[in-house]
C-alpha cells in the first residue's frame, strides 16, 4: 500500500510536470510565431488559456507529492520542545484535517464541474468549455484526497506505534 | 459578535494553529473558511466559493511564472553553470584575503540572475563552492554562513518567485519591480564581501591564501559564463522593454537553461525527472499558501479588517517613518520563524493599505516599488537568522562537518549587513527607484 501511493504521488506528480513543460514549449512556440508575423507565421492562438488551464492542473498533480514528502511549510520552532510522541500526534491531527479538507474541496470541485457543465460556460477564446477543465482537474484533486487519507492514516499509525515511517518536515522550498 | 470582531481575532487564532505546527497554508483555509462561516452564519458562502475559487486560484496566468521559475532554478542546477560562475569569480578574486568566499558570493549573485529560488541559490552553489572552500583552508563556519547568505541573492537579484508574489498582492508591475530589485541586489553582494573582508580580518584563521591568477587565465574562465548571461538578459531585458510578459520571459528562460544542461551533457530522463518532482513538491507547497491566503484574506477584506487597521493607523496620527519602522521590525521578528512566502501573503494585504494611506513624498506607484523592495530584503533576512534559517539547514544538511552553531556565530555578521542596507534603503529611496 504505501509504495503503491509513493508510486502513484510520483507518477501524478510527473504528468503535471510534463503537462508544464509543455507549457512552457507552448509559450516559447507563440513568441516565436509573434516574432515572425512578416513571415506569415502567428502566435499561437489562445496560448493565455491554455497555460491558465494547464497550471490548474499541474497545481492540483503536484499535491500529493507534496504530501508524501512533507513538503508543505510549517512553523516548528515552538513544537520542536515538545516529546516526540506529542509532536507525532500533533502531526497526526494536523494529517487527519488536510484530508478532511481535501475531500471538501474534491466534493466542491466535483460540484463546480456539474454547475459549469449545466451552464455550459466556455472559455473567451478559444470557446472551450470550462467543464472540461475542472473534469481534467478533478482527477488529480481525487488522488490528492486519496493520498491525503493515507497519509492521516500513515501518521496516526505512527502515533500509536511510536515509529515514525517518513520524516515529519520535509524541506520547503522558496 | 460582529464580523470585524470576527476578523481581528482570527489573527491570534491563525497564530495560534500555526505555531502548533498546523501547515501554514492549511491554516489560512482553515481559519478563511470558518471565519467566512461565523460571519455569515452558515457555511453556504464558504462551500458555493470552494466550488470555484479553488479552481480559479490555481489558473492564475500571473502566478504561472512561480513553477515555470522554480523549473529553471532546478535546471540551472544540472546546467553546470553554477561551476562556471564560481570558476570565474574565483579566478578574479580567489588570491585576495578571504577571496574564495568572495568568489562563492560572486557566484551566487551570478546565479540569482538565472534562478528566482533562495534555497535552490544556497543549494547548487553550496554544492559546487563548499569543497573548493574546505580545500583552500576556509573555516566551515564561514564558508556555511557564507553560502547560506549568498543563497538570498537568489530572491534579491531578479528573477525572484517573492516578487512576483508581491507584484500579484499589491497589483504592481512586476518588470518595475525586477529593475528595482537590481540595484539594491549588487549592493547586498558587494555588503556580503565587505563582510568577509572583515571577518577573514577579525579572525585570520579562518580563510587560507590562494595564488593569484594571470590574465589570461582570468579571460578564459570569465568567457565560460556566456550563458547565464545570455539567459539572464534575455529574460530581464525581455520582461522590462515589454518584448515579452513576466510569464513568457520566465519560459524562455527555462527552455534555455533546460536546452544549455542538454547540451553540456548533464540532463537526461533521470536529471529532469528529480527537477520535475522537486519542481512540484516546491510548487505545490506554494501554491496551498497561495489557495489559504485567498480564502483568508477574502475573509478579511468581507469583515472589513484591512481597512478598518489602517483607517485606525492613520488616526492614531503616527509619523510614516515609525510605521515603516514598525512594519520592518515585524518582519524581522517574523522572519527568525517562518518562510517568507507566508509571511508576504498574511502580511501585504494589511501592510500595504496602511503604506498607501501615508505620505513619504512619493507618487503611489514609487511607493508601492519601493516598499515591495524593502519588504523583499527584510523577509529574506529571515532566511539566514537563527534559529530557523532555511537557507542554514539547507546548508547544514549539505555539510554535516560543521555544528550549526559555528555557522550561528558567522552569519550573524552578515545578517548585520542586511540590516544596515535596509536602513540605508529606507533613507533614500532614490537607490531603489532612480533606474526606473
Amino acid at each position: 500500500m504505501d509504495r503503491f501511493i509513493h508510486r502513484l504521488a510520483v507518477t501524478t506528480a510527473l504528468v503535471g510536470g510534463l503537462v508544464l513543460a509543455a507549457l512552457i514549449v507552448l509559450t516559447c512556440l507563440s513568441i516565436t510565431g509573434r516574432a515572425f508575423v512578416f513571415a506569415g507565421l502567428g502566435p499561437v492562438p489562445g496560448d493565455f488559456e491554455m497555460v491558465e488551464a494547464g497550471i490548474a492542473f499541474a497545481v492540483f498533480a503536484f499535491l500529493p507529492i507534496c504530501q508524501v514528502q512533507a513538503g508543505h511549510a510549517t512553523v516548528d520552532l515552538f513544537t520542536n520542545g515538545l516529546r516526540p510522541q506529542a509532536n507525532r500526534t500533533l502531526v497526526a491531527f494536523w494529517e487527519c484535517l488536510f484530508a478532511a479538507i481535501l475531500i471538501v474541496i474534491a466534493w466542491r470541485l466535483g460540484a463546480g464541474m456539474l454547475g459549469k457543465f449545466g451552464n455550459g460556460e466556455t472559455s473567451m477564446f478559444l470557446q472551450f468549455s470550462i467543464w472540461w477543465a475542472y473534469a481534467a482537474c478533478l482527477v488529480p484533486c481525487l488522488i490528492a484526497a486519496l493520498v491525503a487519507v493515507w497519509s492521516a492514516y500513515d501518521r496516526l499509525r505512527a502515533a500509536i506505534t511510536g515509529r515514525e515511517t517518513r520524516t515529519i518536515s520535509g524541506e520547503a522550498q522558496h | 459578535m460582529s464580523a470585524l470582531e470576527i476578523g481581528l481575532l482570527s489573527f491570534p487564532v491563525l497564530l495560534a494553529l500555526i505555531f502548533l505546527r498546523a501547515p501554514i497554508g492549511l491554516a489560512m483555509l482553515m481559519v478563511g473558511l470558518g471565519g467566512l462561516w461565523l460571519a455569515t452564519g452558515s457555511p453556504n458562502m464558504a462551500l458555493s466559493r470552494l466550488k470555484s475559487e479553488v479552481y480559479g486560484t490555481f489558473a492564475n496566468y500571473s502566478l504561472s511564472i512561480v513553477p515555470i521559475f522554480l523549473l529553471m532554478g532546478h535546471l540551472a542546477g544540472l546546467s553546470g553553470m553554477s561551476r562556471a560562475l564560481f570558476k570565474a569569480a574565483e579566478a578574479w578574486l580567489g588570491h585576495r584575503k578571504g577571496g574564495v568566499a568572495m568568489a562563492a558570493v560572486g557566484a551566487c549573485a551570478g546565479f540569482g540572475s538565472i534562478c528566482g529560488s533562495s534555497l535552490a541559490t544556497a543549494a547548487t552553489m553550496a554544492q559546487v563552492a563548499l569543497p573548493e572552500l574546505k580545500r583552500a583552508g576556509y573555516s566551515g563556519g564561514l564558508s556555511t554562513a557564507t553560502l547560506a547568505a549568498g543563497g538570498t541573492l537568489g530572491i534579491l537579484i531578479p528573477p525572484s518567485v517573492v516578487l512576483v508574489v508581491y507584484a500579484t498582492l499589491a497589483e504592481q508591475n512586476i518588470a518595475k519591480l525586477f529593475l528595482a530589485a537590481f540595484v539594491p541586489g549588487i549592493l547586498a553582494a558587494i555588503g556580503y564581501m565587505l563582510v568577509i573582508a572583515v571577518y577573514v580580518r577579525l579572525y585570520p584563521d579562518s580563510a587560507g591564501q590562494k595564488p593569484r591568477l594571470p590574465y589570461s587565465d582570468r579571460f578564459r574562465a570569465l568567457a565560460d559564463v556566456w550563458p547565464v548571461l545570455l539567459i539572464f538578459v534575455t529574460v530581464v531585458g525581455g520582461i522590462y522593454t515589454g518584448i515579452f510578459n513576466p510569464t513568457e520571459g520566465a519560459s524562455v528562460g527555462a527552455l534555455g537553461t533546460g536546452l544549455v544542461a542538454y547540451f553540456t551533457g548533464n540532463l537526461r530522463w533521470a536529471q529532469l525527472r528529480g527537477a520535475l518532482i522537486a519542481t512540484a513538491s516546491g510548487t505545490a507547497m506554494m501554491f496551498l499558501i497561495v489557495l489559504g491566503a485567498a480564502f483568508f484574506n477574502g475573509f478579511l477584506a468581507l469583515s472589513q479588517v484591512p481597512q478598518t487597521i489602517s483607517a485606525w493607523v492613520t488616526d492614531q496620527g503616527f509619523g510614516p517613518w515609525t510605521v515603516l519602522a514598525i512594519i520592518l521590525l515585524i518582519y524581522l521578528v517574523l522572519g527568525c520563524v517562518m518562510d517568507s512566502l507566508s509571511m508576504i501573503f498574511l502580511t501585504i494585504p494589511i501592510f500595504f493599505p496602511v503604506m498607501l494611506s501615508l505620505d513619504f513624498g512619493l507618487s503611489p506607484e514609487h511607493m508601492a516599488i519601493w516598499f515591495g523592495i524593502l519588504v523583499l530584503i527584510a523577509v529574506e533576512v529571515g532566511m539566514i537568522t537563527p534559529p530557523v534559517g532555511m537557507n542554514l539547514f539547507v546548508i547544514n544538511a549539505i555539510e554535516r562537518e560543521t555544528p550549526l552553531r559555528q555557522t550561528y556565530h558567522a552569519v550573524t555578521f552578515f545578517v548585520a549587513s542586511d540590516i544596515l542596507r535596509v536602513v540605508v534603503l529606507v533613507l533614500f529611496p532614490g537607490i531603489t527607484l532612480f533606474l526606473l
